[in-house]
């Protein structure tokens, strides 16, 4: 294995280890807006770890250079999507959850 | 096929199936029912039917989700218990039981899966992976299956979307006049999302990119999976995010009505019209290869090639208006003039 594929695999490890974390943070949180916090942030954060995962693998394995540049920018763009559409639609959520008055979680209410 | 992995895709589909049945929130159960279309969706990219993962995943996962959220909008979001007697619910049990029981002995008579003397391999499936190359320059066999040898129920497939398009139509158009009695909705709280200024930012950077990658899909539908049905699907998604992150108004600005009737019509209307300028160069309807004497610079073979793409264009417009006029039509109830 070359020294890509040892970063593909730290990658896929650091993306499965914040995919964990959200999940956790989506069960354990208190509220809805901690809840959606904890999915907005982490999903993001994982996915991104992991398409960069995949174009580490993309770039050691395959061996024809315009197919792999593409690629590469094809995962690029997935990543920008993600990065533009995944925050957005936390946000929309969490406004629409404050327009519509879910109450907020207090350390002193807490049972 | 890793078989494990199907295990746990199969398995938790009929989990998500049986969940998005007895949760009492609508809400809840369609978007579990998206989770559902989006693990259907990586089945299918698992035995290798990627274009039927496409369609599943641009509209079972994506488009389908909106039109319930839509109509739960215009609804009611809860289900209401409705009183019945136990003996009613015992007697439907007893028919689903019947029908599942002869359906389950059917199994056995399937083939095996890629089973190469199955009646599905042995008829015209090998013609056609032999001979695609050859008679149309598609290598991707699906869409010269989907357009070329079988166009006959391709076309009639568009006619059926413009005919769902009509038909909600038919049913939940109102007019302006006689509506001051529908503000009826108990569904959701009143939130409207165009006043934020993130999500307004946000779609205006996307939607050029999707609709550019639609057309892309629908063009390069020949080499990669991909064709008329998912790029217009997309287009129409890409025009529901717009109407969704501003409002309504805005996106008749763009398109108004009589433009989606229109073009949903105009689809169906290139399709079949390819068929008769055919019949009328002495061929049989949608035989293409005639289309080599008014196409120019094209052989016989690469006339195929052509008016496939000429046909999935058609698709494309009619798939896209058939998915913006029934958003449209589920989300304002029927009124045009506002709503989700």
């Amino acid at each position: 294995m070359s020294i890509l594929d040892w970063i593909a695999v730290l990658f896929l490890f650091a993306g499965s280890f914040f995919f964990l974390g959200t999940a956790i943070g989506l069960l354990r949180f208190p509220d809805f807006y901690t809840r959606t916090h904890a999915a907005g942030k982490g999903d993001t954060l994982s996915s991104f770890l992991i398409l960069a995962a995949c174009m580490c693998y993309a770039i050691s394995h395959s061996h024809d250079g315009l197919g792999t540049v593409l690629l590469v920018l094809k995962l690029l763009f997935i990543a920008n999507f993600i990065g533009i559409g995944s925050p957005t639609a936390t946000h929309a959520i969490m406004d629409a959850g404050y327009e519509t008055g879910v109450t907020h979680w207090h350390k002193d209410k807490a049972k | 096929m890793i078989w494990q992995f199907d295990l746990i895709l199969l398995t938790l589909v009929v989990i998500f199936a049986l969940i998005s049945l007895r949760v009492k929130d609508l809400m809840g159960a369609s978007i579990v029912f998206g989770a559902y279309s989006f693990l259907m969706c990586l089945i299918w990219a698992g035995m290798g039917a990627v274009d039927v993962a496409f369609t599943e995943a641009a509209v079972g996962a994506g488009v389908s989700t909106v039109f319930m959220i839509a109509t739960i909008y215009n609804t009611g979001r809860m289900i209401k218990p409705r009183p019945q007697d136990m003996s009613f619910k015992l007697l439907m049990m007893l028919v689903v039981v019947i029908t599942g029981a002869f359906l389950l002995t059917a199994v056995n008579d399937f083939p095996e899966w890629g089973d190469p003397y199955s009646p599905v391999n042995d008829h015209v499936a090998a013609y056609y992976l032999t001979h695609s190359m050859s008679d149309t320059a598609v290598p991707n066999v699906v869409t010269s299956v989907l357009a070329d040898y079988r166009s006959f129920d391709t076309m009639f497939e568009t006619a059926v979307v413009f005919v769902a398009l009509i038909g909600i139509y038919g049913i939940i158009r109102r007019r302006r006049k006689q509506d001051d009695s529908d503000s009826d909705t108990d569904a959701l709280p009143p939130y409207d999302p165009s006043e934020s200024l993130i999500i307004r930012q946000a779609s205006r950077m996307m939607v050029p990119f999707m609709q550019i990658f639609a057309l892309y899909v629908v063009a390069h539908g020949h080499h990669s999976p991909g064709g008329g049905f998912q790029g217009g699907v997309i287009l129409g998604a890409s025009l529901i995010l717009y109407s969704m992150s501003y409002n309504l108004p805005t996106l008749f600005k763009k398109m108004t009505e009589k433009w989606i009737i229109l073009l949903s019509a105009i689809g169906v209307l290139i399709f079949s019209g390819v068929g008769v300028i055919c019949m009328m160069l002495g061929s049989n309807f949608l035989d293409y290869s005639v289309l080599s004497q008014i196409l120019p610079a094209t052989d016989s073979v690469m006339a195929r090639s052509h008016a496939m793409l000429i046909v999935e264009i058609g698709v494309a417009f009619t798939v896209m208006c058939a998915m913006v006029g029934i958003y449209t039509s589920l989300a304002s109830n029927g009124r045009f003039d506002k709503g989700l």
